[in-house]
């Protein structure tokens, strides 16, 4: 059991790092991609956060991103394996053309962590590990504080830029 | 304990899911809600997938998530004005 706890916590860092690498990487703080994540943005500023991460966040909300791509990846190769993961990435896509998303970030990530996860699959890992990782890597983002989570991710963004 | 072996997964997201929907239920503030929402479709579909190991679960999970991501879409996008502001 306290194996299993190990496991699903180092899949949650391998997945936070993952997905906020391919989302940051696709400009995802640079500007809301929908007037509402700029909203979500905005309202993160004003209650004293960084407009940069809130933007991320407000994206993150607003169409499947490359966190949405690691759940429903891990989940696909939970359920499918290596095929799994990749008809996730093409719901993820389609996923994107009705959020009204012009860009990748989502469908990159599902295809990436489809790979990820069924490699580390071979190597002790369970795709389940990385399904709950994911949730518990986005409830540190999304879920817990949203001010020092935005501070953390323009941070990011101001250091890859 | 054998009793949870193997369920922790489950276990943990939806314990992530249940704390997610309190903290929609407290925040004020409509455009801070759709984090939490966000967390709590996260949870949903990880959960879906975890109970019901099918391939037409993943398309279910996938819908779901799609869906409820639009709904948070349109409705901070109707707070923010709509498209014209843009």
């Amino acid at each position: 059991m306290l194996g299993e706890v190990i496991r699903i916590l180092a899949a949650s860092i391998i997945c936070w790092v993952l997905f906020v690498t391919v989302d940051i990487l696709f400009k995802l703080p640079e500007k809301g991609g929908v007037s509402g994540a700029a909203a979500i943005g905005r309202q993160i500023r004003a209650d004293g956060g960084d407009l940069l991460g809130g933007n991320m966040m407000g994206n993150i909300v607003s169409s499947p991103d490359a966190s949405a791509g690691t759940l429903l990846a891990s989940c696909g190769v939970f359920i499918a394996g290596i095929p799994g993961g990749l008809a996730a990435a093409a719901l993820v896509f389609i996923g994107n053309r009705i959020c009204h998303d012009p860009g990748y970030a989502g469908t990159t990530g599902a295809v990436l962590a489809t790979f990820v996860v069924y490699g580390m699959t071979q190597v002790g890992f369970a795709a389940s590990d990385f399904i709950a990782g994911t949730v518990i890597a986005i409830l540190t983002i999304q879920g817990l504080f949203h001010i020092p989570a935005s501070r953390v991710l323009g941070r990011l963004w101001r250091w890859r830029a | 304990m054998e009793g949870i072996e193997g369920q922790i997964p489950l276990i943990l997201t939806a314990g992530i899911g249940l704390y997610a929907a309190i903290r929609i239920v407290a925040e004020r503030r409509t455009l801070r809600k759709l984090p939490y929402l966000n967390v709590l479709s996260f949870a949903v579909a990880a959960s879906v997938a975890l109970l019901i190991p099918h391939p037409l679960a993943l398309a279910a999970a996938a819908a779901y998530f799609v869906g409820s991501t639009l709904e948070s879409n349109a409705i901070a996008s109707a707070y923010a004005g709509g498209p014209e502001r843009q």
